[in-house]
C-alpha cells in the first residue's frame, strides 16, 4: 500500500465507490449527476486519507440473516438488501430484514421481548428453539420469577430429563427451586441429578410436601449455597428436625402452615439462626413465651418480622418482641387477634426504626391505637389496617398527620366516612391507598381524592359509593395513577 | 426548508423535508456520509420500501417531527405497551400486513419512535396468546421435536411470579 500513488489510491477507490454507488443505484436516471457524486465521495475519502475505509467495512455480522443479505448484493445489483454506503469510520450498515429474518435477528427479538413480562417471556419461550434460546440466555428476563417444580408429574419423567429440566434453570439464571408435594425420594433424587445445586440454590422452599425430617437434612446438606428457606404445609417436618437441620448460613426463613411447628421451633431458630435477617411464622400454637427466645445477636440483625395468625399470641409477646428485636424495621401482626391497645402502644414507644407496619385482622384495635402510632413513628412508610373494623374518622385524622407515609391500606374498615376521607386528602406523600370494601364512603367523598396528586395505586373495589362515573371522574384527573375497580 | 425525495420500491417518489427524512438514522447517515448538498433535490432510493408503506412511513415522520428525542434503551427494563398516543393506535389501526411491513421498514430505515410503537402494538396483539397462535401469527415454523416441546412447556408452566 505504501508504495502506492496518491493517484492510484484514488483511482482505486472511485472504482470501488463506482461499484457500489451503481449497487445503490442512487441517480442511476442521471449520469451527468453521478460524477459529481463520485467526485464528493471520493474528496470524502481521500481529504480523510484513509485507504481502509475505501474496502467495504468489515462490520461484525449482526446475525446470519445480514450475512445472506450481503451475498445478495455481490450476486445481483438490482436486487439488493442493503443500502450500502461508504463511510469514514465502520459503522454499522443498515440491514434490510424480511420478515422472516426479523422474526430470529437476535437483536430485533431482544428487544421485543422487553415489551413483555416475565411470567409473557414463558409462553414466548414455546415458540420456537430461537425464541427460547435467546430468552434463556439472559437471566434479566426471568427476575421475579421462581420455578415450582411439580414432584409428582416430575417423578413420571426420566431422570435425563430431569436433569435437563434441571440444568435448564441453571441456564436462566435461576437460583431459587420450589418443591411441590415433594416426599423424601424427590428430595433424594433432586441431590443426585442436580450436582450443580449445591452451589447454585440460594431459595429453597417446599410446599405442601409430605417430606420427613430426614429428606429435609438430606437437601439441606447438599444445598450448601443456601440462605433462604421457606417450609409451607410440610406436616411430617418435626420441631427435632428443624433443630436438627438448620444451619448459620440460612438468614430468611418462612414457616407456614407446619402442623408440628410451635414453640420449639422457635427456640431452634433463636439458637441455630444467628444472622437471621428474615422470619415469617405462621403457626397457630406459638404462645408468648417464644417470642423471648430471640438471642442479643438477632436482636441486631433481624430486621423483618411477620406473625401471620398467630392467635396465641397476646401484648406480652408484644413485650418480648420490643425487648429482644429492637431493630425491626418490618413488622406483620396481621391476623394476631388478641393484640389490643396496649400492644400497640408498646410497638410505637419502642420500635421507632419501623417503616412498614401490618395490623390486619386485630379486631380489638381502636382508634387508640392509631394515635400511638401516628405520634411516635416518624419512619413509618406503609401501614396495613385491613379488617380493623373499630377504626373510625377519629382514627384516620391521626393517620393523616404522618408526613412519611406512602402507602396505606384500610380494606373493609366498615366504619370510616366522606369525613374520614377529608383528613387522608391532605397526605402529600401518600402513593398507594386501598379504602376496598368501605361501605359508608359515598361518590362525592371518593370524588375528593383527585386531590392526592401523587397517587400511582387507588385500589377502590367492592365500594357501593364507586360508581362507573366516579372511575371516570378519577382516571381523567389523576392520569398516573392505577385505578382499581 | 430543503427537501429531499424517497423514492419507493415501485418507483414512486415522495419529496420529503430533509429533517423530517432524518428521523431515519440510516438516511441520515447516508446524507451525511456522502455530504449531499441540500439546495440539490437528491432521489434517495429505497428499494425494500412499497409507496403505501412509505407514505405511511413520511405521515408517521411528519407528524411526529418535534417530539424530543427518545430516550437510550434499556433492556433491562420491562417496557409498558400501553401507553400508545391515541394518535398512533388510529394511525396503527391497520390491517396485519401494513402492520408488520412498518415495523420491517422501520428497522430497516432505523426509525427508533415507530419501531418502539409497532413493536407495542404487536406485543398487545400477542399478549394472553398460546404458543401456536403466535407462530401462526407471525408464521414461525415449531421446530422443537415433541420431547423439546414437552420439556419447555414445564420449564416454563412451571414458573410462578414471587
Amino acid at each position: 500500500m505504501s508504495s502506492m500513488s496518491a493517484q492510484g489510491v484514488v483511482e482505486r477507490a472511485s472504482a470501488e465507490l463506482s461499484k457500489r454507488i451503481n449497487v445503490l443505484g442512487l441517480r442511476r436516471d442521471k449520469h451527468s449527476a453521478k460524477g459529481s457524486v463520485m467526485e464528493r465521495v471520493t474528496n470524502v475519502f481521500c481529504g480523510g486519507g484513509n485507504n481502509a475505509a475505501v474496502a467495504a467495512p468489515e462490520k461484525p455480522s449482526r446475525l446470519l440473516p445480514a450475512m445472506r443479505g450481503t451475498s445478495k448484493i455481490q450476486g445481483g445489483p438490482h436486487q439488493n438488501h442493503m443500502l450500502v454506503v461508504n463511510k469514514r469510520q465502520h459503522r454499522v450498515q443498515p440491514v434490510y430484514l424480511t420478515w422472516d429474518q426479523l422474526m430470529v435477528d437476535e437483536k430485533f427479538l431482544a428487544k421485543f421481548f422487553t415489551y413483555f413480562s416475565p411470567c409473557e417471556r414463558c409462553v414466548l419461550a414455546q415458540v420456537c428453539t430461537r425464541w427460547r434460546d435467546i430468552l434463556y440466555r439472559s437471566p434479566r428476563n426471568w427476575t421475579g420469577l421462581f420455578p415450582v417444580l411439580q414432584c409428582r408429574e416430575l417423578r413420571s419423567s426420566q431422570m435425563n430429563e430431569r436433569a435437563r429440566l434441571y440444568s435448564s434453570l441453571l441456564r436462566r439464571g435461576f437460583h431459587c427451586i420450589c418443591l411441590m408435594g415433594a416426599s423424601d425420594e424427590d428430595a433424594i433424587d433432586l441431590v443426585n441429578s442436580f450436582p450443580l445445586a449445591s452451589k447454585h440454590i440460594h431459595n429453597l422452599s417446599l410446599r405442601c410436601s409430605s417430606i420427613t425430617d430426614r429428606g429435609l437434612e438430606t437437601l439441606l446438606d447438599h444445598l450448601q449455597a443456601l440462605y433462604e428457606l421457606e417450609l409451607a404445609g410440610c406436616n411430617e417436618i418435626t420441631e427435632a428436625g428443624l433443630w436438627a437441620c438448620l444451619n448459620p448460613r440460612i438468614v430468611s426463613l418462612t414457616l407456614s402452615d407446619c402442623i408440628n411447628v410451635a414453640d420449639e421451633a422457635v427456640a431452634a431458630v433463636a439458637q441455630l439462626l444467628p444472622g437471621l435477617y428474615e422470619f415469617s411464622l405462621q403457626a397457630y400454637h406459638v404462645t408468648d413465651a417464644a417470642l423471648g427466645y430471640f438471642s442479643p445477636k438477632q436482636g441486631s440483625s433481624l430486621n423483618v418480622l411477620r406473625l401471620h395468625s398467630c392467635w396465641e399470641i397476646t401484648n406480652h409477646g408484644i413485650v418480648n418482641i420490643v425487648h429482644s428485636l429492637p431493630n425491626l424495621t418490618i413488622l406483620s401482626l396481621s391476623g394476631c387477634s388478641k393484640i389490643t391497645d396496649d400492644g400497640v402502644e408498646l410497638i410505637a414507644e419502642n420500635l421507632q426504626k419501623l417503616r412498614s407496619l401490618d395490623l390486619s385482622w386485630c379486631p380489638r384495635i381502636t382508634d387508640a391505637a392509631l394515635e400511638y402510632i401516628a405520634c411516635d413513628l416518624n419512619q413509618l412508610e406503609e401501614l396495613t389496617l385491613d379488617r380493623c373494623v373499630h377504626i373510625t374518622d377519629i382514627g384516620i385524622g391521626y393517620i393523616s398527620t404522618m408526613l412519611t407515609l406512602s402507602a396505606l391500606y384500610l380494606r373493609w374498615c366498615s366504619q370510616i366516612r366522606d369525613f374520614g376521607l377529608q383528613h387522608l386528602c391532605g397526605m402529600r406523600n401518600l402513593h398507594i391507598l386501598s379504602l376496598a370494601g368501605c361501605p359508608l364512603l359515598t361518590s362525592s367523598g371518593l370524588s375528593s381524592l383527585i386531590q392526592l396528586r401523587h397517587m400511582r395505586e387507588l385500589e377502590l373495589t367492592n365500594c357501593p359509593g364507586a360508581s362507573k362515573e366516579l372511575f371516570e371522574y378519577l382516571r381523567e384527573h389523576l392520569p398516573r395513577c392505577l385505578v382499581i375497580e | 426548508m430543503p427537501q429531499i425525495k424517497l423514492q419507493s420500491s415501485d418507483g414512486e417518489t415522495f419529496a420529503v423535508d430533509v429533517e423530517i427524512a432524518k428521523c431515519s438514522v440510516t438516511i441520515k447517515t447516508m446524507l451525511e456520509d456522502l455530504g449531499m448538498d441540500e439546495e440539490e433535490e437528491e432521489v434517495v432510493p429505497l428499494p425494500n420500501v412499497n409507496s403505501a408503506i412509505l407514505k405511511k412511513v413520511i405521515q408517521w415522520a411528519t407528524y411526529h417531527k418535534d417530539d424530543p428525542p427518545p430516550p437510550e434503551d434499556d433492556e433491562n427494563k420491562e417496557k409498558r405497551t400501553d401507553d400508545i398516543s391515541s394518535w398512533d393506535a388510529d394511525f396503527l389501526k391497520v390491517d396485519q400486513g401494513t402492520l408488520f411491513e412498518l415495523i420491517l421498514a422501520a428497522n430497516y430505515l432505523d426509525i427508533k419512535g415507530l419501531l418502539d410503537v409497532t413493536c407495542k402494538t404487536v406485543a398487545n396483539m400477542i399478549k394472553g396468546k398460546a404458543p401456536e397462535e403466535i407462530r401462526k401469527t407471525f408464521n414461525i415454523k415449531n421446530d422443537f421435536t415433541a420431547s423439546e416441546e414437552e420439556q419447555v412447556r414445564k420449564e416454563n408452566e412451571w414458573c410462578e411470579e414471587k
